[in-house]
């Protein structure tokens, strides 16, 4: 078994459908994370997405409901 | 890759659907993505041994060390090619603990053939944390801002974090669950101290 087998890609969506699945929920059915920094996130962030750095998501998952489909960026 | 990074902490702590999104938000804004390279995460087979799993860690340390000595180099910014020549440092650091580590959980007084007595060798290239490949990684970073590079390996030490704390659960001897813990927490330190100098970059004095 080679170091590649113990690699696989998570589930990403392109932008478009990214949209499309915001559009068709309500606000407060998704979790929608900015986990860049504050800084990238004040000069510009998605409707309705939420601040938390990557570097704190571990501490803050309590913040967020996970059973609603969640969206990072 | 920061937001695959952060797809996979939130996989692990009980999300139940949980997406990143492709390309970020140069992509949500119609830009052309100019991306650095793409990565998977982690993803540790079921029957995959505590012996295995630190051999894997051993050379992804590898590849992370390999890609932080040459891309200082490529740093245009001589406090961030610091940094960079800190972290390949540490990294050598983590390869020696977990060979320690292995030594320990096999008994054995030395194995000169480690990692390859555990994880075949095999002709792939090197990698490291998220599954980037090194080569590709520092291909990448030639020309590219300090900004850029600084982000990229952003992304790269919140994987390794994620990594090591994965590799951590799944260990069940508790001295390789603590050594992946306290490299867990080394990642973090990494982590640290890359954002402080990014944000230092991006907001001039």
């Amino acid at each position: 078994m080679g170091v590649l087998d113990y690699f696989r890609p998570v589930s990403t969506l392109p932008a478009e459908k990214i949209r499309a699945l915001l559009n068709e929920k309500k606000t407060g059915e998704y979790n929608l994370v900015d986990v860049r920094q504050p800084e990238e996130y004040q000069a510009g962030h998605l409707p309705g997405a939420r601040l938390i750095p990557v570097g704190e998501l571990e501490s803050r998952l309590k913040d967020l409901d996970p059973n609603k489909p969640t969206i990072a960026y | 890759m920061r937001s695959r990074a952060a797809a996979s902490i939130l996989a692990r702590g009980g999300f139940k659907e949980v997406y990143s999104m492709e390309g970020g938000i140069r992509a949500w804004k119609g830009l052309a993505a100019g991306g650095a390279p793409e990565a998977g995460m982690a993803y540790f087979p079921p029957d995959s041994s505590p012996s295995k799993l630190t051999a894997l860690a051993w050379l992804l340390e590898k590849g992370a060390q390999k890609f932080y000595g040459e891309a200082a180099s490529e740093l245009r910014d001589s406090g961030a090619a610091r940094l960079f020549a800190d972290l390949a440092a540490a990294e050598e650091k983590h390869k020696d603990t977990l060979y320690r580590t292995h030594l320990e959980m096999t008994g054995a007084a030395d194995d000169p053939q480690f990692p390859e007595s555990v994880l075949p060798a095999s002709a792939a290239p090197e990698y490291m944390e998220g599954g980037v490949e090194v080569a590709k990684a520092l291909k990448w970073t030639r020309g590219k801002s300090p900004e850029e590079i600084l982000e990229f390996a952003l992304a790269l030490e919140v994987n390794a974090y994620d990594l090591h704390l994965k590799m951590a659960q799944r260990m069940t001897d508790s001295r390789a669950r603590e050594m992946f813990a306290r490299i867990a927490d080394e990642e973090k330190g990494h982590l640290n101290r890359l954002q402080e100098h990014f944000i230092r970059l991006m907001t001039p004095a």
